[in-house]
C-alpha cells in the first residue's frame, strides 16, 4: 500500500495541517463509553483494532513526512529535546532494529531494511534517506542510533530502564508532547514522571500499572490510548514552549472553535526490548478538529458527553477549563441525546461534506 | 493552577544508620547535634564521620574526634566554611570510596539533593544515600523555559532569575536538577497573576 504524503503540511504559525476523509475515520477514537475516568486501559498490542490506525506496530500516515519535518525544526531550535543517558547505548540499538524491521515489514513500497550480518542498509524513501551502517558501531551513523531513528518516526518514543523493581525513564525524543518535559524528567522514577497528574494515584491506577510493565514480555507488546486537547493543529505544546502556545487558549470563539479546538489523541505502545530488557514507549500524537469528529455521528455525540460530564480535576489538568463550555455547547448541536452503542469504530464508511 | 498533591515531592523519613555499611559519613548544612539527626549511631559497626556546614571562615575543616556514646567507635567531625566548601571536600572523598560506603545528608531539599547528585555521580546507588530535610522550606526553582535556576524561593510565585518569567513554584521535584518545575503563570493571559502567598518559609 503507497500512502499519499502531504509533506508541506505545518503544524505551527500558518498551521495547514488538516486531515483528509480518510484520515478522520481512521482516527484513534478514544471514548468506548459516554463517561471518561482514568484505569488502567491496557491491551495487547496486536494487528486490528476499531480503526485501521492500530493495523501496525508503528502507525505511518498521511502526515508522515510533515511531522518529520516538524520534529527537525524543534530539534533545530532545542536539541535537548532528545535526550538519552550514556549507559542506554544498548537500548538505542534495540529501539533502531525494532523501527527498521517494523516499518520495512508494515510499508514495504515506502521503507527497505538489508541486513547481511551487522552490515545493514536502510532505505527510507518518503525522507529520501539511504544509509549503509555496521549494527553495533554508533560511528558508521551520521547520529546516534535512537536519534536517527526516531527522527524517521512519527510520534515521541521513551526508553525505560528496569532496575530496582521499578522504572526509570532514562531517554526520549519528545517533541510533539502533550505539556511535559523530557528534559525535566530525565532518569524519574514510574511514580515521579506520573506525580503531576491527578486522581489516578489515590486510584492506584500507577501502581498496578508499574506492576503490569514490569512483568512485559519480549515480543508481546501493549498499548494504551491517552487524550487531551490542544488550540490548533500543534505537534509541540511544550512546557518549555507553554509562553507561545499559552494564548492560543483565549482565542476561541463560538464561530472558529470547531476548526481550531482539536481532540488530541496519543497510541502509547510499549515493547520490551531484547537486548537491554529497557522498554520502548511510543507515544503516537493524533489531532482532529472537532468539526471534523463531528462528521462522524457516534464520535460527535459521544465527545459532547464526555466532555460535558468531564470531572473538574481532569478538566484543569488537561488545560481546557477556560473553553470547555464553549465546546461543549458547540458540540451539543450535535447530540440527540440518543443511546450510543459502547466502542469506538466510527460505524459509517464515508462522512458527510464539511459544515 | 496545579501545585499541591503531586507525587514527585519526596517525602523525607527520619535517617536511619544502615548497618549494612562499613563506613558512614554524615552530612548537615548546619550545626546540629548527632544524635538530633539520625538514629541507631550508638550501634554503629564501622567508622563513622560528621561533615557540617558553620557558615564561618573560622573554622578550617580539619578532623576532630570525639565518642559517640554507647558501645559505638569514634565519630570523626569536621567543621566546614561554608555548602561549597563542603561539597569540594566530598567529592574528593567519593572518588576514594569503594563498596560499604553508606552516605546520609540532612537539611534544606537545595543541599541534601545536590548531595545526592554528588553521590550519584559518584556511582553510589540509590540505597546509598540517605536524606532527610531539616530547617527552611525554601526551594530551588527550575524555570521550564530558560533552564535557569532560581534559589532560595518561599513564594509560589517567583520571577526567574534568568528570562523575567513571573514562575508558578509547582510541586513536581526533578532529583536529578534537584529543583521543583517553575511554569510561567501568566501565559495564557499576560499580566493576569496569582495573588503570591509564601508557601515554603
Amino acid at each position: 500500500m503507497t500512502i499519499q504524503f502531504k509533506p508541506d503540511e505545518t503544524f505551527r504559525e500558518d498551521f495547514t495541517y488538516s486531515n483528509s476523509d480518510a484520515a478522520v475515520l481512521r482516527f484513534p477514537f478514544p471514548f468506548p463509553e459516554d463517561v471518561y475516568m482514568y484505569s488502567v486501559n491496557i491491551e495487547p498490542h496486536v494487528p486490528g483494532g476499531p480503526t485501521p490506525a492500530f493495523d501496525n506496530p508503528f502507525d505511518v500516515d498521511e502526515h508522515y513526512v510533515a511531522e518529520c519535518r516538524e520534529r527537525a525544526k524543534v530539534l533545530e531550535q532545542d536539541p535537548s529535546r532528545c535526550k538519552v543517558l550514556p549507559h542506554m547505548m544498548a537500548a538505542q540499538w534495540d529501539t533502531l532494529e525494532l523501527i527498521m524491521e517494523s516499518f520495512a515489514a508494515s510499508y514495504p513500497a515506502h521503507f527497505t531494511l538489508t541486513r547481511e550480518g551487522t552490515n545493514w542498509t536502510w532505505e527510507n524513501r518518503p525522507l529520501g534517506i539511504r544509509d549503509s551502517f555496521v549494527f553495533g558501531d554508533a560511528s558508521t551513523l551520521p547520529l546516534p542510533p535512537f536519534e536517527y531513528i526516531t527522527r524517521q518516526a512519527q510520534g515521541d518514543f521513551t526508553l525505560q530502564d528496569q532496575r530496582e523493581d521499578n522504572l526509570f525513564v532514562d531517554g526520549g525524543m519528545v517533541t510533539t508532547q502533550a505539556d511535559w518535559s523530557m528534559d525535566f524528567n530525565v532518569g524519574m522514577t514510574f511514580h515521579q514522571w506520573h506525580g503531576p497528574v491527578p486522581l489516578a494515584h489515590e486510584k492506584g491506577v500507577f501502581d498496578r500499572a508499574l506492576k503490569f510493565l514490569l512483568r512485559l514480555q519480549f515480543g508481546a507488546p501493549v498499548r494504551r490510548l491517552n487524550w487531551t486537547m490542544t488550540v490548533n493543529p500543534r505537534l509541540d505544546t511544550s512546557p518549555e514552549n507553554y509562553p507561545q502556545w499559552g494564548p492560543d487558549r483565549t482565542t476561541l470563539t463560538a464561530d472558529n472553535i470547531g476548526a481550531k479546538l482539536h481532540l488530541r489523541v496519543e497510541l502509547q505502545s510499549l515493547f520490551r526490548l531484547p537486548r537491554s530488557n529497557a522498554i520502548l514507549f511510543g507515544i503516537r500524537c493524533y489531532l482532529c478538529s472537532i468539526e471534523d469528529l463531528a462528521r462522524v455521528e457516534v464520535w460527535g455525540k459521544r465527545l459532547h458527553r464526555v466532555l460535558r460530564d468531564l470531572h473538574p480535576d481532569i478538566a484543569d489538568y488537561k488545560g481546557t477549563t477556560r473553553y470547555r463550555d464553549l465546546a461543549v455547547a458547540y458540540l451539543a448541536a450535535f447530540d440527540d441525546g440518543a443511546a450510543l452503542p459502547s466502542g469506538t469504530a466510527p460505524r459509517q464508511a464515508t462522512l458527510p461534506p464539511k459544515g | 493552577m496545579l501545585i499541591s498533591n503531586i507525587k514527585s515531592r519526596p517525602v523525607y523519613e527520619r535517617l536511619r544508620l544502615d548497618g549494612a555499611g562499613r563506613r558512614h559519613l554524615v552530612v548537615s548544612d548546619a550545626p546540629r547535634d548527632l544524635p538530633e539527626v539520625i538514629d541507631g549511631v550508638e550501634s554503629a559497626g564501622g567508622l563513622l564521620g560528621y561533615w557540617m556546614v558553620a557558615s564561618t571562615a573560622t573554622v578550617d575543616g580539619q578532623p576532630q574526634t570525639a565518642s559517640a556514646g554507647g558501645n559505638a567507635g569514634e565519630v570523626e567531625t569536621r567543621a566546614f566554611r561554608a555548602v561549597s566548601h563542603l561539597m569540594d571536600r566530598l567529592t574528593h572523598r567519593l572518588a576514594q570510596e569503594s563498596v560499604g560506603f553508606r552516605l546520609y545528608a540532612i537539611g534544606e531539599e537545595g543541599f541534601i539533593w545536590e548531595i545526592a547528585r554528588l553521590a550519584r555521580e559518584a556511582g553510589l546507588e540509590s540505597y546509598e544515600c540517605q536524606t532527610a530535610h531539616a530547617g527552611s522550606m525554601r526551594r530551588k526553582v527550575f524555570c521550564v523555559h530558560c533552564k535557569t535556576i532560581t534559589s532560595g524561593v518561599t513564594t509560589s510565585l517567583v520571577a526567574c532569575d534568568g528570562c523575567g518569567a513571573h514562575l508558578v513554584v509547582r510541586d513536581h521535584f526533578s532529583r536529578t536538577h534537584a529543583a521543583f518545575m517553575g511554569v510561567l503563570a501568566d501565559a495564557e493571559a499576560p499580566g493576569d497573576l496569582p495573588p503570591v502567598e509564601e508557601l515554603f518559609p
